[in-house]
């Protein structure tokens, strides 16, 4: 029903959301010859086509506000019956204003952040194409088109993780010299390009598979095909495979969104220059395992609706989720790098999402679960895009990622010091003023009434992270802006640098985002109804998923009540000041030492050190999957490759296809007389053929 | 009667006089008029005529594919989509000239030659009659063999012409035996009727008939490069000029399958015999001796050459097959069309690297990559389509021959070892093809960059975007190969 009852031309719609996600890669495509030209024009085309994309992306809204979409399909290749499209419904429009908006943003920062460096070009290069991907993702209306973004989501985080290939010492990650159970947690940026590349591929084998998987039994890429008629589910089910498809599915969205146990990546992807850091962590690519899901879903629960029961999904994506919120919030507290503090905090909060989705599909209003972690999603877009800008300006100004090296600014970055307030206090979800309090207080409210068996352990784990994010946020601004100047600062003093707030086209952004991380926080209920309202209706026409409010003249009503739930509202108020409070304890006021806290006994001592060292989680992985294979591909190399195969089997093979080119060779003689007789024999010898 | 506005007489039309016109000005400008005048008259010609193909084909004027005419030229998609794929070949060679001819002589006649050429090739694709299609077959070759030997100084351009017109004039000599077998036979030389009269033929008379199309197997298969016809062949193209060699290789070549379809396949499929077989053994025999000779090549036109007798080998699956699986002969021809612009575009590159660096030892090409960027762009991307690499436009109509020899499993034995035959082939060729490509980027200190000519670049250009354009987005060619292709089966009679 949804496309005809609007008075939008329904064409020009759907071009602009094919515009969406081309005109970042057209972007892309002429930036080399724009380089050419002037590379100091390189990032006004680049501002310019975000700009667009994103505005061709709120073109879309009036429409999807209302509910309504637009399906639009072209043929890819009709031999086996694939095509291509752009699905723009309110989830996948909603989507690619925050994508779009909020790149647009961090592509202006970029044109601060980056000015002056020599490989501009390709920094713009993979930035556009980087979105483009991400917006392909967002507009797909199959599997496959979301693939084939997935990859380039993919390969554009690779190349701009590695960007600073030269692999200066001012641009790895980590502790220099320091070693977790024998190896090195020291990473340079083509090694940190690398890691995330293989370990989120390790997620994109699993999806592919999961793909076909389904492909096999629907016959159909398309999210509205499978959505329509059900029969492939019932035969997937009865061999017991729609479950492990789905998860293998969700196996790429753990793996692009870094969710345990696939999250080590994350934290040397800091490796890449600061406004990438905020592209991937606040628009494009963790979120893109996010919104997979948040595709998947609906699609999964319909499917339990008509009977056809896969709760075994929801119960794994709410579990991963918790535990990467726990597992990396705690890390985040004990780390000495800004960006690090950052990227724990991004994989913690994304495992909220992932908590909400997944309890969502365990309890029977689905849409709740599903308003909060997508309402979560979007006001993590806006406070974290916000913090990372703003660290990437302290580390501009001071030239040091470690927060040991800042401490006593909120003097001389007055702006960056009062953003990262507003930002922070979004992260950390200070009552009734920010986004993120609103989206925290949703999920919270998802997983308490979720009913599920689950639901408490979850919801304890949703709060004990919710006390961690508030202290290590407060840890994070209490370092940088307050306390004594670090030694380093007062070296760069010394030698007559000045410590100075960040440029213009820097600070507007992060400003703008700190702005909205309240501004909306103001009126975040009545948002937060808005979007319920949206998904009650869009669940309901393109799923058929009826929640109780639907309906309802007044749906508004009794949802506010549900909004507001009591324990949940408590909970987090209750969070949020014990967090603030201790750190406040330790770092603002700095009534009490930290370290000398820590070292105070041996319990506290062990804990802080397994957090600092990633609970060893890390050095597992290097230890089974990098160091004991190249051992054995060495041994295997040294006995097996360089006897069997070389002197074996290869030498024989390449000498028999030898030996008969030669032979063939040795036919062609050049003399003429030969080769009238080879004619004449093989005519003989067709027609002999013929006549036998 | 055919309509003088019909698209083999427009063309002949043009091309002709075009082609007569080229050296009467030549000699009236007492031989002063430059190469690049020339090479743009006769392009000209040859836009103009593929546009005209692209026109009448659109405007739906042409028969879909009509196969047997009254006349001696169907006006049909067939001829159309032959007529296509040899005229791109036509122009390839024109603009890939451009370059190599400016240190040559009479440059008129080097042109006008390829016109008529290219005549006789589209009009070979056309025929419907057993007297025009050899008229247009030695039309065809006759313009070519002086081109081989258009470098009247060089000895082994002499060789090769040589070798190539003993070669043709023998190969004429058996197809106008074949003919004269088949008019006997059947009393008439009209295509339609001769296979008509084959299909009602007195038992007795059989292996005359079988004879007359071996006869033709022999004849055509020569200038298809099938082994055993092939021994010419890499001797040929290695002493012709560069841009004739494209012509060869990618133009006349195809114009004999073009002949194969319409006689050797339709005349066998009304002679109703187990006939399949012997183009399935010639396949695999032409495929794996391309491939293994071209494996120790150390001159690359030499290398291509037995490349592109590893590729007949390919598009012979899909005639082998072609009575089983519609996929058949719809995989032949768009393999026709691909391999003509795959191979066209790689010899191109041959000709302009020799043009500019005189070399063409394989171990000479080394830092080539650096050195003429786009030049070897092309060539690598041409090299990776004819081993048939995802998403290039290779790709696909090897997947559709390969596709079409498993189909025809449940009808025919052999026709899965067609499939592994080819697909093992496919990854032998990989080998040497890999070895080029890494002498071009892996090889070599830092090389300066030497300026290519344009005209190989405009090429090279063109053919990347074919053959990454539409193997990402094959579905066009695929609807146009479907619509031209001859729908076979044992009953189909005129």
């Amino acid at each position: 029903m949804a496309t005809e009852s609007l008075g939008l031309p329904f064409e020009a719609s759907a071009a602009s959301a094919w515009l969406v996600w081309i005109l970042p890669f057209a972007a892309a495509l002429i930036m080399p010859a724009v380089g050419k030209l002037s590379r100091n024009t390189t990032g006004y085309v680049a501002v310019g086509f975000a700009l667009l994309s994103a505005l061709s992306a709120a073109s879309l809204l009036p429409m999807a506000l209302e509910a309504h979409e637009i399906h639009h399909q072209i043929t890819w290749i009709d031999a086996i019956g694939l095509k291509g499209g752009i699905l723009a419904d309110p989830l996948s429009v909603i989507m690619a204003n925050v994508v779009g908006w909020i790149s647009f943003l961090i592509m202006i920062y970029s044109t601060g952040y980056m000015k002056g460096d020599k490989d501009i070009t390709r920094f713009w290069f993979w930035m556009m194409f980087f979105i483009g991907s991400m917006q392909l993702i967002v507009l797909s209306d199959n599997l496959l088109q979301v693939f084939f973004g997935w990859e380039g989501v993919g390969l554009a985080s690779y190349a701009l993780i590695s960007f600073w290939y030269r692999d200066k010492k001012k641009d790895h990650v980590g502790t220099e010299g320091r070693k977790v159970l024998g190896l090195l947690d020291y990473y340079a940026p083509t090694h940190a390009g690398m890691k995330a590349f293989i370990m989120t591929k390790v997620g994109d084998v699993m999806m592919i598979a999961g793909m076909l998987l389904i492909f096999l039994f629907a016959g159909t890429f398309g999210f509205k095909e499978l959505v329509g008629d059900t029969g492939w589910a019932t035969a997937m089910s009865a061999q017991g495979l729609l479950v492990p498809a789905f998860v293998l599915l969700f196996g790429g969205a753990v793996g692009k969104s870094a969710q345990f146990p696939l999250n080590e990546w994350l934290l040397e992807a800091m490796t890449g220059p600061t406004a990438v850091s905020a592209l991937i962590h606040a628009a494009t690519m963790v979120k893109a395992g996010v919104f997979l899901v948040a595709r998947i879903g609906p699609i999964v629960f319909a499917l339990g609706a008509a009977g056809i029961l896969a709760d075994q999904f929801f119960e794994i994506v709410a579990w991963v989720g918790a535990i990467t919120a726990l597992l990396l919030a705690t890390q985040g507290m004990v780390n000495p790098e800004i960006k690090k503090v950052l990227a724990y905090s991004t994989g913690s909060q994304i495992g909220y999402m992932m908590m909400a989705l997944g309890v969502a599909g365990l309890s029977g209003q689905y849409v709740d679960g599903y308003t909060a972690g997508f309402f979560h999603l979007i006001s993590h877009a806006m406070f974290k895009a916000s913090l990372f800008m703003a660290a990437g300006s302290l580390l501009h100004i001071v030239g040091s990622r470690f927060m040991t090296d800042m401490g006593g600014l909120r003097k001389h970055m007055k702006k960056t010091y009062a953003f990262m307030w507003a930002a922070g206090l979004g992260l950390m979800g200070a009552p009734f003023i920010t986004t993120g309090f609103w989206s925290k207080d949703a999920v919270f409210a998802a997983v308490f009434e979720s009913g599920s068996q689950w639901a408490m352990p979850i919801f304890i784990i949703a709060v004990l992270t919710a006390v961690i994010t508030a202290f290590y946020t407060t840890r994070m601004i209490g370092m940088v802006f307050f306390g004594k100047k670090s030694r380093h600062i007062e070296n760069m003093e010394e030698k007559g640098h000045h410590i100075h707030e960040a440029s213009l086209s820097m600070w507007v952004p992060y400003g703008i985002l700190a702005a909205l991380t309240i501004g909306i926080g103001i009126i975040g209920l009545s948002a937060e109804e808005g979007l319920h309202h949206l998904f009650d209706e869009y669940l309901h026409h393109s799923f058929d998923i009826t929640s109780s409010y639907h309906g309802s003249e007044d749906s508004m009503l009794p949802e506010f009540l549900q909004g507001l739930n009591p324990v949940a509202l408590g909970s987090s108020i209750v969070a949020f000041s014990v967090g603030i409070g201790l750190g406040y304890v330790f770092y603002i006021g700095r009534w009490v030492d930290p370290t000398r806290f820590v070292n105070s006994n041996m319990f506290f001592y062990a804990i802080h050190k397994v957090m600092l060292n990633r609970w060893y989680l890390n050095a597992i992985i290097y230890w089974c999957f990098v160091v004991a294979p190249l051992w054995l591909a060495r041994g295997v190399f040294r006995y097996f490759e360089k006897t069997a195969i070389d002197y074996g089997m290869n030498g024989g093979f390449q000498k028999a296809v030898g030996w008969s080119a030669k032979v063939i060779q040795g036919t062609q003689t050049g003399v003429a007389q030969s080769y009238l007789f080879v004619f004449g024999a093989g005519l003989l010898f067709v027609v002999l053929i013929l006549l036998i | 009667m055919l309509e003088v506005s019909s698209t083999p007489l427009v063309l002949m039309a043009i091309l002709g006089t075009v082609g007569i016109v080229l050296p009467l000005i030549s000699i009236a400008r007492r031989e002063r008029g430059s190469n690049s005048f020339y090479a743009a008259i006769a392009f000209a010609a040859l836009i103009i005529s593929i546009g005209y193909v692209c026109y009448s084909l659109a405007a739906g004027s042409v028969a879909p594919s009509a196969l047997f005419s009254e006349d001696v030229l169907a006006d049909d998609a067939f001829g159309g989509f032959f007529a296509i794929a040899m005229l791109i070949v036509a122009i390839f060679t024109t603009v890939g000239s451009f370059s190599y001819m400016r240190k040559q002589n009479s440059p008129a006649v080097y042109y006008s030659l390829i016109l008529l050429s290219a005549i006789g090739m589209v009009l070979v694709a056309y025929s419907t009659d057993l007297v025009m299609l050899f008229v247009a077959w030695e039309l065809m070759s006759i313009p070519t063999y002086i081109l081989v030997g258009f470098m009247k100084k060089s000895p082994s351009s002499n060789e090769a012409a040589l070798k190539y017109f003993l070669f043709g004039a023998l190969s004429s000599a058996i197809i106008i035996y074949g003919i004269s077998l088949s008019y006997g036979l059947t009393g008439s030389t009209n295509i339609g009727e001769v296979i008509q009269g084959y299909s009602a033929l007195d038992p007795s008379l059989l292996p005359l008939a079988l004879l007359s199309v071996g006869l033709f197997i022999a004849g055509f298969g020569f200038k298809m490069g099938l082994v055993p016809f092939h021994m010419w062949l890499p001797d040929t193209y290695e002493g012709a000029p560069a841009p004739i060699t494209t012509l060869l290789a990618a133009g006349t070549k195809k114009a004999g399958f073009a002949a194969a379809i319409r006689i050797i396949v339709l005349g066998m499929v009304a002679l109703n015999l187990d006939w399949t077989l012997a183009l399935a053994i010639i396949a695999v025999m032409t495929m794996t001796i391309g491939n293994v000779a071209a494996i120790m090549q150390k001159n690359l036109s030499r290398m291509l050459a037995y490349s592109s007798i590893g590729h007949a080998g390919y598009i012979l699956i899909g005639l082998a097959i072609a009575p089983f699986s519609s996929l058949g002969l719809q995989g032949s021809m768009y393999h026709i069309l691909n391999h003509a612009v795959m191979k066209g575009a790689a010899f191109v590159a041959i000709g302009g690297i020799v043009t500019v660096l005189a070399v063409t030892n394989l171990d000479k090409l080394k830092g080539l990559g650096r050195k003429m960027p786009i030049t070897s762009l092309g060539l690598v991307i041409s090299l990776l389509a004819l081993a048939g690499v995802p998403p290039l436009t290779g790709f696909w109509s090897k997947l559709m021959l390969f596709g079409g020899a498993l189909d025809s499993t449940g009808t025919v034995w052999w026709a899965p070892w067609l499939a592994i035959a080819g697909v093992l082939n496919s990854a032998l060729s990989l080998a040497y093809y890999g070895w080029i490509m890494r002498r071009m980027y892996f090889e070599g200190e830092r090389e300066k960059r030497i300026s290519e000519p344009r005209s190989v670049v405009a090429i090279m250009i063109f053919s990347i975007a074919f053959m990454v354009g539409l193997g990402v987005y094959p579905e066009p060619i695929i609807q146009f190969v479907e619509y031209a292709s001859p729908a076979i089966d044992m009953g189909i009679m005129p």
